[in-house]
């Protein structure tokens, strides 16, 4: 909603402006719905200049086309590809995070969720020296674990700080700060937060659904819009700055029993991408393993096999002891 | 988004189209060029502008870089459980801003556990302590005023063996038994709406007192096992406790354990035992520890945490509370009063 204004083309001016307002002509989009003969009697001006305004209105606010080749061109010098640090996940999201689009990993309690992202934060903000944004809303995100994934990767003290200080760290726990805190991002924050070198190639909220959920059901309807406002600042920053939106759910079960990813159909469509994580309980092993499976559920790029619902192509990440703090690979099967 | 804006924004006041029913004012976050209100009170841009960023600094803290938030964190101490290996496992003890659950069959140990660390959070910081006081809301009646009162005599006789200089023997004179019942805060809530309006109101409790280091919530489960109407109420009941409760731990510096119970669930025609709550509810807690039966022994596992292994360590309940097992394996017994003596070994 675009508010009329003196000087936004030339011939409107401030008594014209006041003869619109008094009939309730307030934005441009009024102007531009009215019939222009009965605004131009109720305003005392000629037909012939309203309609010059709506011209000129009409070609400063329209949406261009643009041919699918500049779009391509662009798209070629804008999208960038972040690895995640781990290659066979990299396999499973064809080789990597892509700047400009929403992924979503989902997966119950333990799962590995907030590990895969830990991980990512510290693979971007180490090897390819860029700043990473972390939204924590479930108070998961301790900076000693990160640490432990950098040594790992270096011994270098004074190499681990700075991947550290490239990571910019928000915890919120309602859905009210998280929208605070996206549009202050948006609209100049994540500039800020270039700090260090290297712009802000990824944005990680983990988790969406625990500041949702509450919210969604029920009597009140609030729980839907502001869940699709989330999805919406979220799409509009990976676009417009061309970050990697990472953001992680809860799974529920169907009514088949079968693990799902969490709220709703209208989340489903949000993301471009999504995994679900699972924990792989060895037949006889009496302890937690530290393997896990993440198997594609939804992909714009990859093939999806036409006899099961998932996609065939999964990877079993290990999530390694303490001292190594890495993500051994171990592709089992990935027929696609 | 409601959000009361600061009270030199005399514009906002004097514009009728934001007042609200409720007298708050409406901030919609749009480029200024569009906020026809805005325009209305005779606002230029760069007046709107600062009133906007007026408003969004009030709004959740900036964020702060990995580097600090490690300093900070080496600043906070844990809770210790007097279980060395358990401490062990948790490098340090019970975190301190995090939610830790503890599930667990009946007489496994949770309410020993939670009460021992009522007592633990007290100790003085010369001693390795966090010194804070404790909340505690008891859903069950399962708090046993005689049981605290001997764990906290044998916390006292443990760090009086202990103290070396000065300032320990200093700080022996206000830990005392006497002083650890008074900083223990108890709350008893029948059902589950009774739990939620406390906590509605420990928010404002614990700014008074700065001091309180722990909240023990025991348990989570008894209140919410009641019949619900529909389950899905009773899930965004839990959602928003979660959040809550997490958010509470990050603002105030507490640490919150919460007690779950068992259930059965069946999964392909075999049955299972998890925690109650639904699995929805695994979320909730950054650290999950399963407390078991595994013969005469009893085990805690780490089976849910972001930031430590997974692990299992063998403990005791003895006449002096929450302890490591003896080398010697005598065979366990929930009911304290067959225990011989056993403070000086542990530990």
């Amino acid at each position: 909603m675009v508010v009329l204004r003196e000087g936004m083309c030339p011939g409107l001016d401030a008594g014209l402006l006041r003869n619109l307002r008094a009939a309730d002509v307030k934005t441009v989009e009024d102007l531009v719905s009215s019939d222009t003969e009965e605004l131009a009697r109720k305003c005392s001006v000629s037909y012939k200049a309203l309609l010059a305004i709506r011209r000129v209105l009409l070609a400063q606010h329209t949406a261009f086309p643009v041919s699918g080749a500049d779009l391509y061109e662009e798209l070629l010098s804008s999208t960038a590809i972040l690895s995640t640090g781990n290659p066979s996940l990299d396999k499973l999201l064809d080789s990597g995070l892509y700047t400009g689009e929403i992924t979503e990993l989902s997966g119950g309690p333990g799962s590995g969720k907030s590990q895969v992202c830990f991980g990512v934060a510290v693979h971007i903000s180490y090897r390819l020296k860029q700043s990473v944004v972390y939204i924590d809303t479930t108070g998961g995100l301790t900076a000693g674990r990160l640490l432990e994934m950098l040594q790992t990767e270096t011994s270098n003290t004074e190499e681990q700080m700075a991947a550290l200080q490239r990571i910019q760290i928000f915890r919120l726990f309602d859905v009210y700060s998280l929208l605070d805190c996206l549009y202050g991002l948006r609209s100049g924050g994540l500039q800020q937060a270039s700090v260090g070198g290297g712009s802000v190639k990824a944005v990680i909220v983990d988790s969406v659904s625990a500041v949702i959920s509450p919210l969604l059901g029920g009597k009140h309807n609030e729980g839907m819009s502001l869940m699709i406002q989330v999805a919406g600042v979220l799409k509009t920053m990976a676009k417009d700055f061309n970050v990697a939106a990472l953001v992680t759910n809860h799974v529920t079960r169907s009514g088949s029993g079968e693990v799902q990813p969490g709220l709703g159909a209208s989340w489903s469509h949000i993301p471009r991408t999504r995994i679900l994580l699972e924990r792989v309980e060895p037949a006889a092993a009496v302890s937690p393993s530290g393997l896990r499976s993440a198997t594609l559920i939804k992909s714009s790029r990859q093939v999806r096999e036409a006899a099961s619902t998932r996609t065939s192509c999964s990877s079993l990440i290990a999530l390694a002891t303490v001292r190594e703090a890495n993500f051994l690979i171990s592709c089992v099967s990935c027929s696609v | 988004m409601i959000r009361v804006l600061p009270s030199d924004c005399e514009y906002f006041q004097s514009s009728r189209s934001f007042k609200s029913p409720r007298d708050n004012w409406t901030v919609v976050h749009r480029s200024t060029l569009e906020l026809s209100p805005v325009v209305e009170a005779g606002l230029s841009q760069q007046e709107a502008l600062q009133v906007l960023q007026a408003a969004r600094t009030d709004a959740a803290g900036g964020g702060v870089t990995a580097l600090e938030l490690l300093q900070k964190e080496a600043e906070i101490k844990s809770i210790v459980t007097f279980c060395s290996h358990l401490d062990k496992a948790l490098r340090g003890g019970i975190p301190v801003g995090k939610t830790t659950e503890l599930c667990g069959a009946p007489g496994v140990g949770k309410t020993q556990l939670c009460l021992q660390l009522a007592v633990d959070v007290q100790v003085p910081q010369c001693f390795g302590g966090v010194e804070g006081h404790v909340i505690y809301v008891d859903t069950e009646g399962s708090f046993l005023l005689q049981r605290v009162v001997d764990m906290a005599a044998a916390a006292v006789r443990h760090c009086s063996l202990l103290a070396e200089d000065e300032e320990q023997r200093v700080a022996m004179e206000t830990f005392t038994v006497e002083t650890i019942l008074s900083n223990i805060y108890m709350v008893r809530c029948r059902d589950y709406e009774e739990l939620l309006a406390e906590l509605h109101l420990l928010p404002d409790f614990l700014s008074e007192r700065p001091k309180v280091r722990l909240l023990v919530i025991d348990s989570v489960a008894s209140p919410f096992q009641q019949l619900f109407d529909e389950l899905s109420q009773r899930t965004r009941l839990l959602n928003s406790l979660a959040q809550r409760l997490i958010a509470m731990a990050t603002s105030h510096h507490i640490a919150v354990v919460i007690t779950n119970k068992m259930t059965t669930r069946l999964r392909s025609g075999q049955s299972q035992l998890v925690p109650a709550l639904g699995e929805n509810w695994g979320h909730a807690p950054t650290i999950r520890l399963l407390l078991h039966w595994e013969g005469p022994r009893r085990l805690v596992t780490i089976f849910k945490s972001p930031g430590h292994m997974d692990a299992t360590v063998q403990y005791q309940i003895t006449a002096d509370g929450f302890r490591d097992t003896d080398q010697s394996e005598q065979p366990q017994s929930k009911r304290r009063h067959t225990q011989v003596d056993q403070s000086a070994a542990s530990c």
